[in-house]
């Protein structure tokens, strides 16, 4: 789908271009069809992933700039899999996703990470420094550290820094939090605009009525919360490791920067309690989620893992040593070591920080906000077409 | 090889007036007439228990749909009966020595059990024959005995035993031997008959050992083997053709009393109809070449489907459309207005619903996703090189090509010709072809034969 009319001009290096962002052998498809028809998630009115190679062989960027497909994508891989030209058009749709998310990205910074893994690296290491340098100058650990230890012996972590009370500590880096939660959440809802404004508003070809809006509105809900779409595909352990990912990542994500002042308190909290058990999920889930995703990378199999962009390997290590700083400190606490707990906290939050900054807005972890908006949207356009009957819907032949 | 310094002045040899051609489909049959026919004798060395090779298989043949069987029954029966043709059925080459203009081959023959020369065709041993097995001529579509004839018009025209299916072979002798006591004519049916081995000496070797159809089996997603009415071609070719196992009718694939999958007249006919190209060609994850025949044999199946069941609703899936040869472009033109449905479009997968098979496919000249029910599946299954070519190829000191075509001397100028001089090549073996042009070949290798023995020119020493 996408308007025709504007979208027509043809850049011929727009197949090397989007080499960077992922690799395959997209130049030969030979249009047999196999991919489109096996995909599990495509369907009348969004068909991929041919139509994405067949727009990316004609180089019509700007219709691809505006395409909606990539989002509806979760890579399972069937069609990469049975490619009888080993174009790998599963790949295709993987990179278009990186380049789309450029794309949205209006500070251009995006790009900058998506085709440069140093200027990623650069500026993971200035955030992390910002964060080590502002607690060592500004909340230096206080010179009676060893003393704060609770009745059970484990580290009361409040307490630890020089000239704040414990309740002010939470509070700052609540603070902290919120300060980021705005930076980010300001960047991906304006990012979310800019696609919405590509994928719908560009789109001269369908009107959506503003009742599609409402009605169709717990898709979007829906699809963030279930992930109901990757369900479909016929691997049903993939959709399986991603929910365990995608929860894990979401219930730490609300914990850390929404219910900070009741998690990160001066206590031991039983095994059994809520936060514990929630903390031990989510920590679950992602190692759980990192150990597969690490060995199959490594192994390059399934065909999904083949190639692996600069972008995945910094996200997964990015990933691992947050959550395996998060461990250590957990370990730490308990067993009242105060000053390591002090400085695997920085630590922790060194690469937590700018993980969340880079990852979120600029990066991988955007299509958790891009991905059910796509659904979204395609359910708006799909209704739309439905409600003109454009859509031929009977295939003639059954 | 450098055999000319013991020959000494015979370094320029004269060439052995006998050929032998290997394989004896109709590449094999046409070459083996036309060398006969100039004068010069031939060995003509097939695998089976007849010649024949595909082309007996088929009812009908594209795109003119002349009866397949008008044209090569004569062949085949005239090489029967050539007095210059020695037809060695049953028989592999083991041994290639010598060298061009004298070859020394050794040929082992494996026993038919049943004697040529006394066999009255009766099939009164075969009537009572408990062995059975599925039938290689009638591509599995149907059990055969254990003593059999490939069919009706097999050359030769005689009984044979498969050991493999034979309860006294399989028991050493404890069973069975019915066969034995039924046959009319004394000392015909040997149980006890042993292979031999021949030793002959030939001046030229034609290679003619044709093709296998793709294992459909290996692409799971299209359920072959699993879902009875998934056919391959060569199956449907059976069905269609009077002398089958359904009397020429379209039938469903039914369970008989012993839980065999078989065709019977009365399986019932479908409604859908469902052919899939480029099953195992064109294909990177098996083979990538272009099978050639199969979309013209397609258009032929449709063809005659319709012919047989008018009311049945037909439909191709197709990635391109390869009609390539004189009349075959009209032959398709002719089959689309005959209302046979082609989709551009290759077919992902199919699943078993309630008996009825669903095909999830890309129409892609109209941008949208068709989940099709059929009755049958046709799979346009693709050629590949026949068993054993690796070390025939060895054997006889000729190069075969990484998908196991025999290598042409020169793709433009020199097709039929191989590396080693003597050696020739033609119909499928050197690369997938119909009949028209395996046939041109055939003569062609045949040419290349007469000239080498007529010119009396010395052949260098490879
Ligand atoms: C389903 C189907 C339908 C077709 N329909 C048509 C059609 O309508 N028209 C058309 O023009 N073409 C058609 N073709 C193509 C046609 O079958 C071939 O062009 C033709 O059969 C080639 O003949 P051949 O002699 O080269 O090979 P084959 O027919 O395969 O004969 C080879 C012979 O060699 C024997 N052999 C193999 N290896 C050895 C060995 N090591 N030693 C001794 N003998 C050996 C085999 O047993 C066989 O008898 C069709 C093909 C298929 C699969
Ligand atoms: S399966 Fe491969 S060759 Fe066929 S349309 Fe898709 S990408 Fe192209
Ligand atoms: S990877 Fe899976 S979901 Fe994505 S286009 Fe291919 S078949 Fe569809
Ligand atoms: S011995 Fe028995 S099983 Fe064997 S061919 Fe004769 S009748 Fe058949
Ligand atoms: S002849 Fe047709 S069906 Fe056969 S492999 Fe070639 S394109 Fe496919």
């Amino acid at each position: 789908m996408g308007g025709l009319t504007m979208n027509t001009r043809v850049n011929p290096d727009f197949e090397k271009e989007l080499q960077k962002y992922g690799k395959g052998n997209w130049n030969e498809c030979f249009h047999c069809g196999n991919c489109t028809a096996i995909c599990p998630l495509s369907e009348d009115g969004f068909l991929f992933p041919r139509n994405s190679i067949r727009t990316l062989q004609m180089g019509l960027e700007k219709k691809l700039e505006t395409s909606i497909e990539p989002w509806l994508c979760y890579y399972c891989g069937d069609c990469s899999e049975t490619c009888p030209r080993d174009a790998n058009p599963g790949e295709l749709m993987m990179a278009l996703r990186r380049y789309l998310t450029t794309r949205y990205d209006w500070t251009g910074l995006s790009k900058k990470f998506y085709t440069s893994a140093v200027w990623e690296y650069a500026a993971i290491a200035i955030i992390a420094l910002l964060v080590i340098v502002s607690f060592l100058v500004f909340l230096p650990l206080r010179p009676d550290a060893a003393l704060m230890v609770n009745e059970s012996g484990g580290v009361m972590i409040n307490s630890l820094v020089a000239g704040v009370s414990p309740d002010r500590f939470v509070t700052l880096i609540e603070y902290g939090d919120w300060l980021m939660a705005v930076i980010v959440g300001g960047l991906l809802i304006t990012n979310i605009f800019n696609m919405y404004y590509k994928t719908i508003i560009a789109d001269k070809t369908v009107k959506i009525p503003l009742s599609a809006y409402f009605k169709e509105f717990w898709q979007l809900i829906y699809n963030f919360v279930t992930q109901a779409s990757f369900s479909k595909c016929e691997k049903r352990s993939y959709w399986l490791g991603h929910l365990l990912l995608m929860t894990g990542y979401t219930i730490m994500f609300i914990i850390v920067v929404v219910f900070l002042p009741y998690f990160q308190i001066e206590e031991v909290v039983p095994v059994w309690h809520w936060q514990r058990l929630l903390g031990y999920y989510a920590t679950f889930g992602i190692l759980f989620f990192l150990g597969i995703v690490i060995f199959q990378r490594l192994r390059k199999n399934p065909i999904t893992m083949k190639f692996s962009h600069a972008s995945d390997w910094i996200f997964i290590i990015m990933l691992a040593l947050t959550t395996l700083t998060g461990i250590i400190l957990h370990i730490f606490r308990l067993a009242g070591m105060v000053e390591a707990t002090y400085y695997t906290y920085i630590i922790h939050l060194a690469v937590l920080v700018p993980m969340i900054v880079i990852e979120v807005p600029f990066s991988k972890w955007s299509h958790l906000a891009y991905r059910p908006f796509a659904i979204y949207f395609s359910k708006l356009k799909l209704a739309t077409l439905k409600e003109k009957s454009v859509r031929k819907l009977a295939p003639a032949i059954s | 090889m450098n055999s000319s310094s013991e020959n000494g002045n015979e370094f320029h040899q004269k060439v052995h007036p006998d050929t032998l051609v290997i394989g004896a489909g109709i590449a094999g049959i046409q070459a083996s007439l036309e060398i006969a026919n100039a004068g010069y004798k031939v060995y003509l060395v097939e695998k089976s228990g007849t010649i024949g090779g595909h082309m007996a298989m088929f009812d009908k043949t594209f795109p003119t749909l002349d009866c397949a069987a008008c044209i090569l029954t004569p062949k085949m029966v005239e090489v029967g009966q050539h007095s210059r043709i020695d037809l060695l059925t049953c028989s592999e080459v083991t041994e290639v020595n010598g060298y061009p203009g004298a070859f020394k081959v050794k040929i082992h023959k494996k026993a038919r059990f049943v004697d040529q020369q006394l066999c009255i065709g009766c099939g009164s041993c075969a009537a009572k024959c408990p062995g059975k097995a599925p039938s290689e001529f009638d591509s599995g579509t149907a059990l055969r005995k254990a003593i059999y004839i490939p069919f009706p018009q097999a050359v030769p025209n005689k009984y044979l035993i498969d050991p493999e299916s034979c309860l006294y072979m399989q028991t050493d002798g404890k069973k069975c031997g019915v066969c034995v006591k039924f046959c009319p004519v004394n000392d015909c049916i040997d149980l006890h008959a042993m292979d031999e081995e021949l030793n002959i000496e030939v001046g030229n070797i034609v290679i003619a050992t044709g093709f296998k159809i793709f294992d459909a089996k290996k692409v799971a997603r299209f359920g072959y083997g699993k879902f009875p009415n998934v056919l391959t071609s060569l199956e449907l070719e059976r069905l269609i053709n009077a002398g089958g196992p359904t009397e020429g009718k379209i039938t469903f694939r039914t369970k008989d009393k012993k839980g065999n999958w078989v065709f019977k007249p009365d399986g019932g006919a479908p409604d859908s109809v469902a052919i899939i190209h480029c099953v195992g060609s064109r294909d990177e994850n098996c083979n990538a070449y272009c099978s050639k025949v199969c979309c013209m044999y397609s258009l032929k199946l449709a063809h005659l489907v319709k012919e047989k069941l008018p009311a049945t609703a037909v439909y191709e899936y197709f990635i391109d459309m390869r009609a390539f040869g004189k009349g075959y472009e009209e032959f398709y033109q002719r089959i689309k207005k005959e209302g046979v449905h082609m989709i551009r479009g290759k077919t992902a997968k199919i699943e078993e619903i309630k008996g009825s098979l669903k095909l999830r496919s890309e129409d892609i000249l109209n941008n949208r996703i068709i989940e099709q029910l059929a009755d049958m599946v046709i799979l346009a299954v693709g050629l590949e090189p026949s068993d054993g070519v690796k070390q025939l190829s060895e054997m006889i000191g000729v190069e075969i090509d990484a998908n196991g075509w025999y290598k042409e001397l020169d793709s433009l100028l020199d097709p039929v010709g191989t590396a080693r001089q003597g050696v020739t090549i033609a119909g499928v073996c050197q690369g997938p072809k119909d009949i028209p042009d395996t046939v041109a070949q055939a003569s062609a290798a045949a040419a290349r034969v007469l000239q080498s023995i007529e010119s009396l020119k010395e052949v260098e020493f490879i």
